[in-house]
């Protein structure tokens, strides 16, 4: 690849060319180049140990190191299987539809070296149901590929099979958890599986799969061309590489901004994204998708990698930031937030089934003056209650951004104890 | 392989490779010695892990781990009554119990109700939510046998997997998500399977009752007897429900080597066959008006006896035929076995009425003992009826009306032709017509006995409920007639547990088989028990 050591924007230098999404396009900018080195120079093994050394890890909220992931996979004689996680639901993130859409090669091509290192016969493209120019894209790409001898029998002469499957969602958050997405491709409901086993152990349709995030594949060439210690020169010791901050909320600028993790968040709120509106302040930033606990304008000094969100007690997540300025009401934050976890909970689990629900009701309650006190404690008890104690994380998810909302906020919720006036009638109004 | 594990401040030795719920059923100490409250969980049903409540401590692991989906390694600490499970419990209740209708006082859960016993052993005081509950279907009828209550759910899922795991018939589903999850059949497809009524024994709440047993009394108002269900040769476990002097229900008692912890939906209507308004209540005999009258036993037998000793007498013992029950117990049949080769009878059988069966419990012969009448020699396949149409026959001891089946002599012309006619039966029936002698007798849920189910296993019943009128065991009106008729070895009066015992000395294959030996779970025959063995050993 081109990529000089100076460039930062490695992931998203050539988006805003048409041509990138085409595979000749693609190819012009040295495509493939990563993929073809692996299968002619790179044993599976030496693929995985090279990202595993480089550091990268999951860029779908979970943040787990990629190239240990793949080292989970069996050897045995079952086919192995890979899944393209593209299944982006997460309220504030879109970075993924923009690699989707206008570099879908630069996923393919990251699918096939993970595909060559897991030993997996055949990747599952799960795109988001509302996804449709993105799952049109990534089919156009596939039978590019296919065509161009990328993909099917016989890739690039190497003698690697690889077949690349493209699978809409229906449109529900929960598929975007891995077990949940697993389900889903089986034709199943879309509700996340009690792990053990996990899915390299048994994954969809009962075989070994590995599923990763679609950033994660893209980052996956530029590694495997440029090397572990190019791809550590960005970001920090602990969470090297570029992420796609997607910004969003109250600010003048918001987009797609890709900076080194390890950015600090004030920076991507005001230098690249503009900052809130003249005669504004910042209230709060949820740092990576409505998942991840808020944090209050006093703390927005904090880098955006997660061994330092950790002593914020939040988290990277998606990397999507929202921004919310003074005129917001915390509250109703907290409504649409727990709106949105209750509507998309699968209904498994008794705590995420109606924690949910109770949490949307008492934050209504308040929100239109009926709460007391003592709901305050009930929402902090039944938040409690949904943490870490479910099948999978979306409990936790919709526990967090409560818990924080009330840690940094509580006078919001308490000021509208007792009044049917919300304290912030601007609130949503811009 | 074993494991040693401890769990609060027991040690114990389970199988490797079982979740923990599970290798504490297998040793027998869940719900007596531990207590871990669970909902969706169930022994005979796949692991679901979604309600929550059986989360325990396991010590080096960081989260609240679920027993039922936690493997037993060796050395493993588990605390299943520490604050922080405690806790988590409350919790569960809590949020468990936000959109129960919790309509307890009309429900007829109440008293075996789950959500009730566990809202009270691990929840929190009082009700903390003002909110709305959902408000969703009430009684709604999904099938032929069960009445459904949507409000009530806790959506652990039971019913749902008992369908698609056991019956393979997959009629209820999940439905929507979150809190609007509802279970629910599939439009226009009822809950109707040889199984439906075990959903509502597997639900712990009140979503799923019987039509049959709703609203007839209140659990606790029931003596619980334990019995075996008569309607097939699989020999289920049960344990009846008696309340007003009669059967209200029967539910599966659990024996993993029978029934698991199920039975089939006409094996619980063959139960309250036991207070059927047809049942036999006093002796009658035939006067010469031809028609039956009542009799005092003693006047019955020995007209039986009478008109017996005048046809042996005049014709030998080879006019007369021995029709056994397979529905009367191993002791019944063997005092009939030894009346018979005392009185030198040689046309025995005892006919089985044979019908479908589904490889799941619902075996081919419709009677609970056909293993037993077999092993204790008679015919079971009906062609003694062959004997009786020929006209080698002049006289019938007829235990019960299974011979009117019409794989075997279909009407009562045959019987009619006979001199004499002696019937020992629990219901009135066609026999009726052409019987001299009519004896009521007891039902298996009426008597001491043990019954041989079609795997070989001798299973206990037990005198748990009175006759609706004077009836004797079969045992009892053979040995009576014996001594009417001065057969050596009968003095007229019944102990099934001495006749069990010289069953085990006089039939290598009961022996060992005595009926105070017998358990609640059954013993196997003889040579069943010395395969199972064998097999065991060469595994």
């Amino acid at each position: 690849m081109r990529n000089a050591p100076f460039v930062t924007n490695y992931l998203s230098e050539h988006l805003a060319d048409d041509a990138y999404a085409t595979l000749d396009g693609y190819q012009r900018a040295d495509g493939y180049a990563a993929a073809r080195k692996a299968v002619r120079e790179l044993s599976p093994d030496e693929v995985i140990e090279q990202i595993e050394l480089s550091g990268l890890t999951g860029r779908g909220g979970a943040g787990f190191s990629t190239g240990r992931k793949w080292s989970f996979m069996p050897r045995d004689e079952r086919p192995a299987l890979l899944v393209c996680n593209a299944d982006e639901s997460e309220p504030g993130s879109f970075k993924d539809r923009l690699l989707l859409e206008r570099a879908p090669h630069k996923i393919l091509e990251g699918i096939l070296i993970a595909a060559w290192a897991t030993r997996a016969q055949k990747t599952f493209v799960y795109v988001r149901g509302e996804y449709a120019a993105a799952a049109a894209a990534v089919e156009r790409a596939v039978a590019e590929a296919y065509e161009g001898g990328l993909l099917g029998d016989d890739i690039m002469g190497s003698g690697f099979r690889h077949e690349i499957v493209v699978v809409r969602g229906a449109g529900a958050y929960i598929c975007g958890e891995e077990t949940g997405l697993l389900e889903s491709l089986e034709g199943k409901k879309g509700q996340p599986r009690k792990k053990p086993p996990y899915p390299a152990e048994r994954g969809a349709f009962g075989l070994p799969t590995t599923v990763n995030n679609v950033e994660t594949f893209a980052h996956v060439p530029h590694i495997i061309a440029n090397g572990v210690a190019w791809f550590r020169s960005f970001g920090t010791e602990q969470s090297p590489g570029t992420t796609l901050f997607g910004v969003s909320g109250q600010v003048l600028r918001p987009g797609l901004f890709e900076l080194p993790l390890g950015t600090r968040l004030d920076e991507i709120v005001f230098e690249h994204a503009g900052g809130v509106p003249e005669g504004r302040k910042v209230k709060g930033v949820i740092p990576g998708g409505v998942s991840m606990p808020i944090l209050p304008a006093g703390q927005l000094d904090v880098r955006m990698a997660n061994e330092f969100l950790h002593e914020r007690h939040t988290r990277l997540g998606t990397g999507g930031v929202i921004v919310m300025d003074d005129t917001t009401c915390m509250v109703r934050v907290a409504s649409v937030i727990s709106y949105f976890f209750r509507d998309e909970s699968c209904g498994q689990c008794t705590q995420c089934r109606e924690g949910t629900g109770f949490i949307n009701k008492l934050v209504d309650r308040i929100e239109r003056g009926a709460g007391e006190e003592r709901d305050i404690g009930i929402l902090l008890d039944v938040a409690g209650s949904m943490e870490g104690q479910t099948i999978c994380a979306f409990s936790d998810a919709a526990a967090w951004p409560i818990q924080a909302l009330l840690r940094h906020f509580r006078s919001d919720f308490e000021a509208h104890l007792g009044t049917e006036t919300c304290p912030f009638p601007a609130s949503f109004e811009s | 392989m074993t494991v040693r594990i401890t769990v609060d401040d027991l040690e114990i030795e389970v199988r490797e490779g079982r979740m923990l719920l599970q290798a504490l059923d297998d040793a027998g100490l869940l719900a007596h010695e531990i207590e871990i409250p669970h909902f969706c969980w169930h022994p005979k049903l796949s692991i679901d892990g979604s309600c929550r409540l059986c989360q325990v401590e396991v010590e080096g692991e960081s989260k609240l781990q679920i027993a039922c989906n936690t493997k037993v390694v060796d050395g493993m600490v588990v605390r299943t009554d520490s604050e922080r499970v405690r806790n988590a419990r409350a919790g569960v209740m809590e949020l468990l119990l936000v959109n129960h209708p919790l309509d307890c006082p009309i429900c007829d859960q109440a008293g075996e109700c789950k959500l009730q016993d566990f809202a009270f052993d691990h929840g929190r005081r009082a009700c903390r939510s003002h909110e709305p509950r959902r408000t969703l279907a009430k009684n709604v009828a999904i099938g032929p046998e069960i009445v459904f209550d949507q409000e009530r759910c806790i959506l652990c899922r039971r019913c749902v997997r008992f369908c698609n795991e056991v019956t393979g018939t997959g009629e209820l589903g999940v439905f929507g998500r979150g809190d609007a999850s509802v279970v629910d059949t599939f439009p226009g497809v009822p809950l109707d399977n040889a199984y439906s009524m075990n959903v509502a024994d597997i639900c712990p709440v009140g979503a799923l009752t019987t039509r049959d047993f709703r609203f007839k009394v209140r659990v606790w108002d029931l003596d619980e007897v334990d019995g075996i269900c008569t309607g097939c040769a699989r020999g289920c476990n049960i344990r009846l429900g008696v309340a007003k002097g009669a059967v209200q229900r029967a539910v599966p008692r659990r024996n993993d080597a029978v029934n698991g912890t199920w039975m089939c939906d006409p094996g619980r209507s063959s139960c309250r066959a036991v207070g059927a308004p047809d049942r036999l209540t006093e002796p009658r005999l035939r006067g010469r008006d031809g028609r039956l009258a009542p009799a005092d036993i003693a006047t019955a037998i020995e007209a039986a006896a009478a008109r017996i000793r005048r046809l042996v007498d005049a014709k030998g013992a080879g006019v007369l035929a021995g029709i056994a029950s397979a529905h009367a117990t191993n002791e019944d049949l063997f005092a009939f076995w030894k009346f018979l080769d005392s009185i030198g009878a040689g046309t025995r059988g005892a006919p089985v009425v044979r019908g479908a069966s589904d490889g799941i419990l619902i075996e081919p012969e419709k009677a609970a003992n056909a293993r037993g009448a077999r092993e204790i020699g008679f015919d079971v396949t009906g062609a003694i009826a062959e004997r009786i149409r020929s006209g080698a026959v002049d006289a019938a001891i007829v235990l019960g009306h299974d011979i009117l089946d019409a794989q075997f002599l279909g009407g009562t012309e045959a019987l009619a032709t006979l001199d004499t006619l002696v019937v020992l039966d629990l219901h009135q029936s066609e026999l009726h017509h052409v019987a001299d002698v009519l004896i009521p007798t007891r039902h298996a849920a009426e008597k001491d006995g043990t019954l041989t189910n079609s795997m070989g296993r001798v299973q206990r019943v037990r005198r748990a409920l009175e006759p609706p009128g004077q009836a004797w065991s079969e045992g009892h009106v053979i040995s009576l007639l014996g001594a009417a008729l001065g057969l050596a070895g009968f003095d007229g009066g019944w102990d099934a547990a001495s006749v069990s015992a010289e069953l085990a000395r006089s039939n290598p294959r009961f022996a060992g088989i005595e009926l105070a030996k017998v358990g609640s779970g059954g013993l196997d025959l003889a040579d069943v028990a010395v395969a199972a063995a064998t097999a065991s050993g060469e595994a």
